[in-house]
């Protein structure tokens, strides 16, 4: 292991004792190498992930993690931090539910604590067609084998006594979805975990090397041009959701991917409010889901900024609604500030569902589309994808993923809203 | 992007506005058309209807790298 060795009682205790010096970098500074097995573009979690699975799993020995700017800076450290297994179709809530699995034991398997949280996700509903399509979510789930129980009101008012369900509304809710082992893991614990643990195993984090060209002879990529000069590279995974099609630019293909603005905002820090994870969807205004982080923030994100951007900007009154929904279900935040608002780019794919296959050369790989889910997606995505990498085979749970299903009709149309990227 | 310049209203917040769709290239066929997007870093032409305003459909060139809107049209103007 890199520097520190593992964590446990007694290195705290150590370095307690040992009066500084004694914490080190959580990944070796090793510089860029010649040439490498596998080299993975963006140290993101489903690069970093990919990397660690490499390693580990199938012992490839010379891996590197190119990142344009510094780990977790991307949309790892951009997202809600909310994981769940909660989709109706067999090819996501199966690859979700590995997913989740995953993450309950990842502290452990990667000697980091990433506070995986399983505090429950409420999705709520404000009207019976609601309850019968939640109805349908959960019993999907169920047959599955995955947690998901109805809330009728007074089942919801117990779980969440902070909710605000007497006033007048439109809309009133009048149930619940509720996920238990859904909740909350700590983003950029995330980040650095899977690159710690990556780099104790040999794999290069290369810091502020951007891609700039892959060149090819033949059918095969042979390496990459970066800012630090040219890499050789066996094989070339892209995992860079938010900036996919950047790279399909780079490569001169057309992807079936529109780059989104989503957005984040946080509150300043109050005691305990709320211990779930709240989703709340609102006729014909928008979307606003929320939950308190360890530090005492709500966290909030709503619905896409919806028009096509790279640039990182939010629009103002995306967030201003996102703010109405959170004060409409808890009224006695309305005084609090706002204290930070961003913005992520996200890889919008035509059914909602991701891509993770071969692009344009044989060996290279894409991993991308992630569209809202992302972050939840982590764990299973790094181990399936490594698996596919390394063994040139894509493992079933995955095999839905596959680019060519748009053209042959086999969409992942979670929403049931056609062949759009977005739907406001 | 706060703004977009309406040809008919002027200057309106972004909110009065919503996105359709980016044009796809002349000569994209029937599933490039539904389904890819060229993302080649330069301007693409996109469909916005001004909903909150005077409703009219509009043909707006805009770099989605940088953000920078070049130009609001009305659809059919020939512009």
């Amino acid at each position: 292991m890199a520097a520190t060795g593992r964590y446990s009682a007694w290195s705290l205790i150590r370095a307690r004792l040992s009066r500084g010096g004694y914490w080190r970098p959580l990944w070796s500074g090793r510089c860029l190498q010649p040439g490498y097995d596998v080299v993975v573009v963006g140290a993101g979690g489903h690069g970093l992930a990919t990397a660690y699975h490499l390693a580990r799993d199938h012992g490839i020995k010379r891996v590197a993690v190119l990142e344009q700017r510094l780990v977790g800076y991307g949309n790892v450290g951009r997202n809600t931090t909310i994981v769940r297994s909660n989709y109706l179709l067999p090819e996501n809530h199966y690859f979700y539910e590995d997913s989740l699995r995953r993450w309950e034991t990842l502290s452990r398997d990667l000697n980091y604590n990433v506070m995986y949280s399983p505090r429950g996700v409420v999705d709520l509903a404000l009207s019976d067609a609601d309850m019968a399509n939640l109805a349908r979510r959960g019993n999907a789930m169920r047959l599955a084998g995955i947690d998901a129980e109805l809330l009728d009101r007074n089942a919801v008012a117990r779980l969440v006594p902070a909710l605000e369900l007497q006033r007048a509304r439109r809309f009133p809710i009048v149930g619940a979805l509720v996920q238990r082992r859904g909740g909350t893991v700590r983003h950029d614990a995330v980040a650095w975990g899977f690159a710690r643990a990556a780099s104790a195993l040999g794999v290069d984090i290369i810091e502020h090397c951007a891609v700039t060209g892959v060149r090819a002879a033949g059918g095969s990529a042979t390496g990459m041009e970066t800012t630090r000069g040219f890499v050789k590279a066996e094989r070339i995974v892209f995992a860079t959701a938010g900036h996919t099609g950047m790279i399909g630019a780079m490569l001169g293909v057309a992807l079936p991917i529109e780059t989104h603005l989503l957005q984040a905002m946080v509150t300043e820090p109050i005691k305990p409010l709320l211990d779930t994870v709240i989703v709340y969807v609102y006729p014909g205004h928008g979307e606003t889901y929320i939950c308190q982080s360890d530090r005492g923030g709500l966290v909030m994100g709503g619905h896409l900024d919806g028009f096509p951007s790279y640039t990182r900007e939010g629009r103002w009154d995306r967030l201003e609604e996102v703010v109405q929904g959170a004060v409409d279900l808890l009224p006695r935040i309305g005084a609090l500030k706002l204290l930070r608002q961003w913005a992520g780019t996200n890889d919008m794919t035509m059914d909602g569902s991701p891509i993770m296959d071969r692009l344009r050369y044989d060996n290279v790989f894409v991993n991308a589309g992630w569209c809202y889910g992302g972050f939840k997606a982590i764990p299973a995505s790094g181990a399936a994808f490594a698996t596919f990498v390394a063994t040139g085979t894509a493992p079933d749970l995955i095999k839905a993923y596959r680019i060519s299903r748009f053209a042959s009709g086999h969409l992942l149309d979670e929403r049931g809203a056609g062949p759009f990227p977005v739907r406001l | 992007m706060t703004r977009l310049v309406c040809p008919f209203c002027g200057a309106r917040e972004l909110v009065e506005f919503e996105f359709h769709q980016t044009l796809p290239e002349p000569q994209a066929g029937a599933y490039a058309r539904v389904y890819e997007r060229v993302d080649h870093g330069q301007d693409s032409i996109e469909h916005w209807q001004h909903l909150g305003g005077c409703r009219a459909w509009l043909r707006v060139r805009r770099n989605p790298w940088t953000g920078d809107v070049r130009a609001v049209a009305l659809e059919g103007s020939g512009t």
